[in-house]
C-alpha cells in the first residue's frame, strides 16, 4: 500500500507542471494581472523546467501550449508558442553551459530568455498587424523577473518534496 | 575509399539517436512550425479557414471545461461581494432613480421633436434590424487584446464586422468566426477604432480603445464643443455599423475626451449580434 501510495505521489509530482503548463494555457491565465502588477507565469514555468528539469515538459507540449494559449486569448496562432519555445531554448543553452544551478545563476540567465521571447513576441505581433502597449510589455518583463525567485521557490519546494 | 549511401544513412539515423541531437532537432522543427503558422494566419483560404475554425472550437470546448472551477471561484466571490456592498448600492440606486425620473419627460420631448423633424427631412432612420442573442462562452481577457468568445458562429451566419451590441448599446464587433464560435473584439481594445458622432455638440471623431484604460476621442475637430455629459453615438460614416446606436457618455479631462461606456464589459453574459437588415418579403 505504502509503495502505491509512493508511486501514486512520483507520478503525480512528475506530471505537476505539464498539468500546469496546460492548464494554464487552457484557463487564459499565462498572465496574472493583479493592480499594477502583471506576472508571465507561463514564462517562468517553462523556463524553470526546462532548465531544472528537462523531462518533465518536453518542447512538443511546450508548442501545444502556446498553440492553445494563442487560441485562448484570440492571437494569431503561432505567435505564443514561438516565444515559449525561444525561452525553451535559452533555458536548455544555460542547461548545457552552466555547472552549478543556483538561484541567482537563474535569475541572470532569465534576463535574456525573457528579452528574446518578447522581441519576438513584438516581432510577431507587429508583422500580423496587432497594436501592441510598448509601457505594459515593459512592466510585464520587469514584474515576471522580479517574480521569478518566489516561482524558483515554490517549484524547487515541488522538486524536494517529490524526492523525498 | 568512397562512402557509400548506407554508410550516410547509418551515420546521419546514428547521430539523431542521441536524445541532445533529438531534442535541439525537434526544438529547431517547432520553431519553424510556429513561424510557419504565423505567416498561414495571413492566409485566407478555405481548407485553412475550416481546419482553424476545428481547432480553435476544440481548444474553446477544452477551456471552458478547464476554466470553470476559476470561474465558479469568481461567482462565488462576486456574489459575496454583491451582498456585501448592498446597502451602498441601494442607496446609490435612489439617487439614480430620482435622477431617471426628472429625466424621463425631458427625454420623451426630444424623442418626439426628433421623430418629427426627421419625418421632416425624409430620412430614413428605422432600419428593420435582425437581432441574433448569443452566450459570452470563454472571457479570458488577455492583456494585449480586449476580446471574448461567443457561442454562434457561422452556423448561425455570423460574419466578421458585424456589430455586437449588449443590450441596446453599442460593446464591439465581431473579428473571428468559427462555426461553432466567434470572437468579438471590444470597443475598450487597443486595436479597436469606431467613427463615432457625439450628441448634442454633433462632432464626429474616432473612438480609440487603450486597453485597461477608458476609451478616448481621437480626430476631434479643433474648435469642438463636447461637453461633460454628451452621449457618443456610432456614426455609421465607414458603412459597416448603423448609424445611432448609443457607446457612452463624454468626460473631458485636460483636453482629452474620455468615454465611459453604458455597459460594464466585466459583466457581460449575454449579448445581441446585429445580423444586418431583414430581408422584406413582398
Amino acid at each position: 500500500m505504502a509503495f502505491h501510495l509512493k508511486d501514486f505521489k512520483t507520478k503525480f509530482f512528475a506530471l505537476l507542471p505539464l498539468l500546469l503548463l496546460f492548464y494554464i494555457s487552457l484557463n487564459g491565465s499565462s498572465i496574472i494581472n493583479i493592480k499594477f502588477f502583471s506576472v508571465n507565469i507561463h514564462y517562468i514555468l517553462v523556463y524553470y523546467w526546462v532548465l531544472r528539469h528537462p523531462s518533465s515538459l518536453g518542447y512538443g507540449f511546450i508548442f501545444l501550449s502556446g498553440i492553445i494559449s494563442d487560441v485562448v486569448l484570440g492571437f494569431p496562432l503561432g505567435i505564443n508558442a514561438l516565444s515559449l519555445l525561444f525561452v525553451a531554448g535559452v533555458a536548455a543553452y544555460v542547461r548545457v553551459v552552466t555547472v552549478r544551478i543556483t538561484l541567482i545563476n537563474d535569475w541572470i540567465s532569465f534576463v535574456p530568455a525573457l528579452l528574446f521571447a518578447n522581441i519576438v513576441y513584438f516581432i510577431s505581433l507587429y508583422l500580423s498587424d496587432y497594436s501592441v502597449d510598448y509601457f505594459y510589455l515593459l512592466k510585464n518583463s520587469a514584474f515576471t523577473l522580479i517574480f521569478y525567485p518566489i516561482l524558483w521557490g515554490i517549484f524547487s519546494l515541488i522538486i524536494n518534496f517529490s524526492k523525498s | 575509399m568512397d562512402t557509400s549511401r548506407d554508410d550516410v544513412g547509418i551515420s546521419i539515423r546514428s547521430a539523431f539517436l542521441r536524445k541532445g541531437t533529438q531534442q535541439r532537432f525537434s526544438l529547431f522543427v517547432l520553431t519553424v512550425l510556429s513561424v510557419l503558422l504565423i505567416f498561414l494566419e495571413s492566409l485566407e483560404t478555405k481548407p485553412l479557414n475550416i481546419i482553424r475554425a476545428f481547432i480553435k472550437d476544440t481548444i474553446f470546448r477544452g477551456s471552458l471545461v478547464a476554466s470553470f472551477p476559476s470561474k465558479s471561484f469568481s461567482n462565488m466571490y462576486g456574489f459575496f461581494e454583491k451582498h456585501i456592498n448592498l446597502y451602498e448600492e441601494y442607496n446609490q440606486l435612489i439617487v439614480e432613480n430620482n435622477e431617471l425620473k426628472n429625466n424621463i419627460s425631458k427625454s420623451d420631448f426630444l424623442e418626439l421633436e426628433n421623430s418629427q423633424l426627421r419625418k421632416l427631412i425624409d430620412e430614413q432612420i428605422s432600419s428593420p434590424t435582425n437581432l441574433l442573442s448569443a452566450r459570452v462562452m470563454l472571457d479570458k481577457q488577455s492583456p494585449y487584446l480586449n476580446s471574448f468568445v461567443i457561442n454562434i458562429g457561422s452556423n448561425k451566419d455570423i460574419k466578421n464586422g458585424m456589430t455586437v451590441l449588449s443590450g441596446k448599446h453599442f460593446i464591439g464587433r465581431i473579428v473571428d468566426v468559427n462555426y461553432f464560435s466567434s470572437r468579438v473584439l471590444l470597443v475598450s481594445d487597443l486595436n479597436s477604432k469606431i467613427p463615432i458622432i457625439s450628441e448634442p455638440s454633433g462632432s464626429h471623431a474616432i473612438l480609440s480603445g487603450h486597453g485597461k484604460s477608458e476609451a478616448t476621442l481621437e480626430y476631434l475637430p479643433e474648435n469642438h464643443n463636447v461637453q461633460n455629459g454628451d452621449k457618443i453615438y456610432t456614426s455609421g460614416k465607414e458603412g459597416i455599423f448603423n448609424p445611432g446606436i448609443p457607446i457612452g457618455e463624454a468626460k473631458v479631462e485636460n483636453d482629452t475626451v474620455t468615454v465611459s461606456l453604458f455597459s460594464n464589459l466585466n459583466q457581460i453574459t449575454f449579448v445581441n449580434i446585429d445580423l444586418g437588415k431583414k430581408e422584406q418579403k413582398n
